[in-house]
């Protein structure tokens, strides 16, 4: 494997930001294809990181920062991805239900879904039915993830997926919820497509359902 | 006689100096005054800034003078009444009492016939009251549960409706807005005989939560205002997540959660000078592998040490936490983290200490642990009871009377100590060996859950008034039809 590449991976293995712009332009220039940068620098990297966190040798912190440098190599490729016609892992559209103002929860599922290559749009909190079926038309992303700390506010998980129903945009997109209150019972009832019981779940379960 | 002797009458820790509790002092003070924080509530907004806080939009910035004279009129001593004029039932809040109680809101509860993990109902609410009455060292209700049963507006409203006539111990309300803090507020008045008999002897204790970091939210202070119009004593509790939602460290996380907490205490004293007023909340860590709020940490014991501290230096009482844990079982870690975040918070002297029986991290409300959590909670008030010294307990006399080879079984000095000097535990077995085995080997949680089972088959709370059995279901089928 090329030095560059493989100072890619540590470089995401260690989170350092500063350099993860120019090793991504040095790899290009060396002619590495963007896909090969991702596949071979940064996925390797970013795999490792998922390994130790789930073994407790890493911590959320240092997963954050490695998702972070991740992102900012992907600034760079992903135009170049997109180009050349290739399939990235996808595009999550994220947002805590309307009101609930409680969103440490859905941030973590914005950064673990980061760390796992997806493109992440976060719509924040307090966020209105109509704004979300205006995210997934705009944004068109692969999965939608909705997040709610209280009972009183999860119905508005319910009433969000009836207003993508009503604009004929459910079919485009899964929809993934998560939040205290919230089980697969209550997934199940309103119709979303999955429940997550932590962050780093929901980032599992959104590629495995874009892979279904 | 004796001259310039100093007593301890209970062992207390101090774990700040009160350079230390200046310096968070000043540091609250100046996060009110320079950063502020945003209140989400027209009404509150016009009465802070006729108050003198500056406004920007929603961004409050409070002058120290403000939060300074807030802290002047909250009072530090106050009683909360029984609702049957029971004595026993009555919490005296003041320097050097703590009192313990369960927490509110858990999605999920210990089934107490299957032992099964399943969502909170409402038939759990009276069952809960019925063991918080009964047990000894449990002096205030909350549900363990956010009932699921019913209408999701009116979870809150069934709570209160369900503990009130299943425990005269107060009850620390929780409501999810004005409406049901009014329907709750009715059931307590009509019990206590009116409003103005209510605000003589007020028999609960209404909880808002602000969310963290530093924002206060419409519902918290709809019902703040309502507590406050009417004269019911208040919790403002933060829950900040060090890490997450405020500062990892302890002085960041307690300065940070007392300026939450004071935003509503200046409100209130505005609008109520010498509302009774608690600062909270719960102050843990996030566990940084699997994203939760520890309440097994023993960082919470710490955190809330160091803000129980800061609101005795000030002259408030403080809503504490305790006898919680993370574990899932009624096993050894639960026992452990349960016990030891009790009696710290013994130690601390901290007001009211919340939270006692939760456990999976606040998922899952459990009588058994609040059971169990009862006989840790005697064995830390026995502890921090302290030792008396004085001529009788001194018992030199004693000692030479008895003298070389002689017993103190017989003696009168030990008649009249033996029943208050010595913890009697009711669930930790002293039995020998032989003894253990005949009453068939039982474990620690064996023993926890016969007694939860004994109290529900017979223990009878003292009932309420007929005229409040009759407002509970009148204010149940008013709010019925509310949601309709």
């Amino acid at each position: 494997m090329s030095e560059t590449l493989s100072k890619l991976s540590t470089a995401v293995i260690e989170g350092d930001l500063e350099v993860m712009e120019d090793l991504t332009s040095q790899a290009l220039d060396e002619g590495k294809e963007a896909q090969e940068v991702l596949n071979e620098g940064l996925m390797p990297g970013m795999d490792h990181v998922g390994v130790e966190f789930k073994a407790g040798n890493m911590f959320v912190p240092e997963v954050l920062r490695s998702a972070r440098a991740m992102q900012a190599s992907m600034s760079i490729l992903r135009p170049l991805l997109t180009e050349s016609g290739v399939e990235l892992a996808g595009k999550v559209l994220l947002g805590t239900v309307k009101g609930d103002l409680h969103d440490i929860g859905k941030n973590l599922v914005a950064m673990m879904c980061e760390g796992a290559g997806f493109e992440v749009k976060d719509l924040g909190k307090d966020v209105e039915p109509d704004v979300f079926v205006e995210g997934v038309r705009d944004f068109g992303p692969d999965v939608l993830g909705m997040s709610a700390l209280l009972t009183t506010t999860m119905r508005a998980m319910e009433h969000t997926i009836k207003s993508i129903e009503e604009a004929g945009l459910r079919d485009q997109v899964k929809i993934l919820i998560g939040g205290a209150p919230v089980t697969q019972s209550f997934a199940d009832q309103i119709g979303a497509d999955g429940y997550a019981s932590n962050a780093a779940s929901a980032a599992d379960l959104a590629k495995k359902l874009i892979s279904a | 006689m004796r001259a310039n002797y100093q007593v301890n009458s209970g062992v207390r820790f101090q774990m700040l100096s009160d350079d230390q509790l200046e310096e968070l002092f000043e540091s609250v003070l100046h996060v009110l005054e320079y950063t502020g924080l945003e209140v989400h509530h027209e009404e509150s907004l016009q009465i802070l800034k006729d108050a003198g806080a500056w406004v920007d939009g929603k961004r409050v910035r409070l002058p120290s003078y403000m939060v300074r004279r807030a802290l002047e009129l909250a009072p530090r001593s106050f009683t909360i009444y029984a609702r049957d004029g029971n004595p026993e039932h009555d919490i005296h809040i003041g320097p050097g009492r703590s009192h313990f109680g369960p927490g509110p809101t858990c999605p999920n509860f210990i089934d107490v016939e299957t032992m099964e993990r399943r969502p909170y109902v409402k038939s759990d609410v009276p069952l809960v009251a019925k063991v918080v009455d009964a047990l000894p060292n449990i002096d205030f209700c909350e549900s363990l549960g956010t009932v699921d049963d019913v209408h999701h507006d009116l979870g809150a409203t069934y709570e209160f409706a369900g503990m009130f006539p299943n425990t005269s111990k107060p009850i620390v309300a929780w409501s999810y807005d004005k409406y049901d803090s009014e329907e709750i507020h009715k059931i307590a008045v009509a019990e206590a005989g009116g409003q103005e008999a209510f605000e003589r002897r007020p028999n609960y204790i209404h909880y808002c939560e602000p969310l963290s970091p530093l924002v206060s939210t419409e519902d918290a202070l709809d019902k703040l205002i309502f507590a406050a119009n009417h004269r019911v004593p208040l919790i403002f509790t933060p829950c900040p997540i060090a890490g997450g939602t405020a500062p990892v460290t302890a002085a960041g996380i307690i300065i940070q959660a007392a300026a939450e907490s004071w935003m509503g205490l200046t409100i209130a004293q505005t609008l109520q000078p010498g509302l009774p007023f608690f600062m909270g909340g719960v102050l843990s860590v996030m566990d940084m592998s699997n994203m939760i709020l520890a309440y097994g940490a023993p960082e919470l014991s710490l955190f809330m040490a160091g803000i129980t501290e800061l609101a005795h230096y000030v002259g408030l009482p403080l809503w504490q936490t305790g006898g919680c844990t993370d574990s899932k079982a009624l096993d050894e870690q639960a026992a452990i983290e349960g016990s030891l975040s009790a009696y710290f918070s013994a130690l601390t002297g901290g007001d009211l200490c919340h939270d006692v029986g939760y456990t999976e991290s606040a998922m899952t409300g459990s009588v058994f642990q609040l059971a169990m959590m009862d006989e840790a909670i005697g064995y830390a008030r026995r502890i921090t009871r302290g030792i008396e010294v004085n001529e009788d307990t001194l018992a030199v006399d004693v000692i030479h009377n008895v003298g070389p080879n002689g017993h103190y079984l017989r003696e009168q000095h030990t008649r009249n100590h033996y029943k208050t000097e010595f913890f009697y535990p009711n669930l930790c077995d002293r039995r020998n060996y032989e003894e253990w085995e005949m009453m068939g080997k039982q474990t620690m949680s064996d023993r926890v859950v016969s007694r939860v089972q004994d109290i529900l088959a017979t223990h009878e709370p003292s009932p309420v008034k007929p005229e409040t059995e009759k407002v509970i279901e009148e204010v149940l089928a008013s709010a019925e039809k509310r949601v309709k």
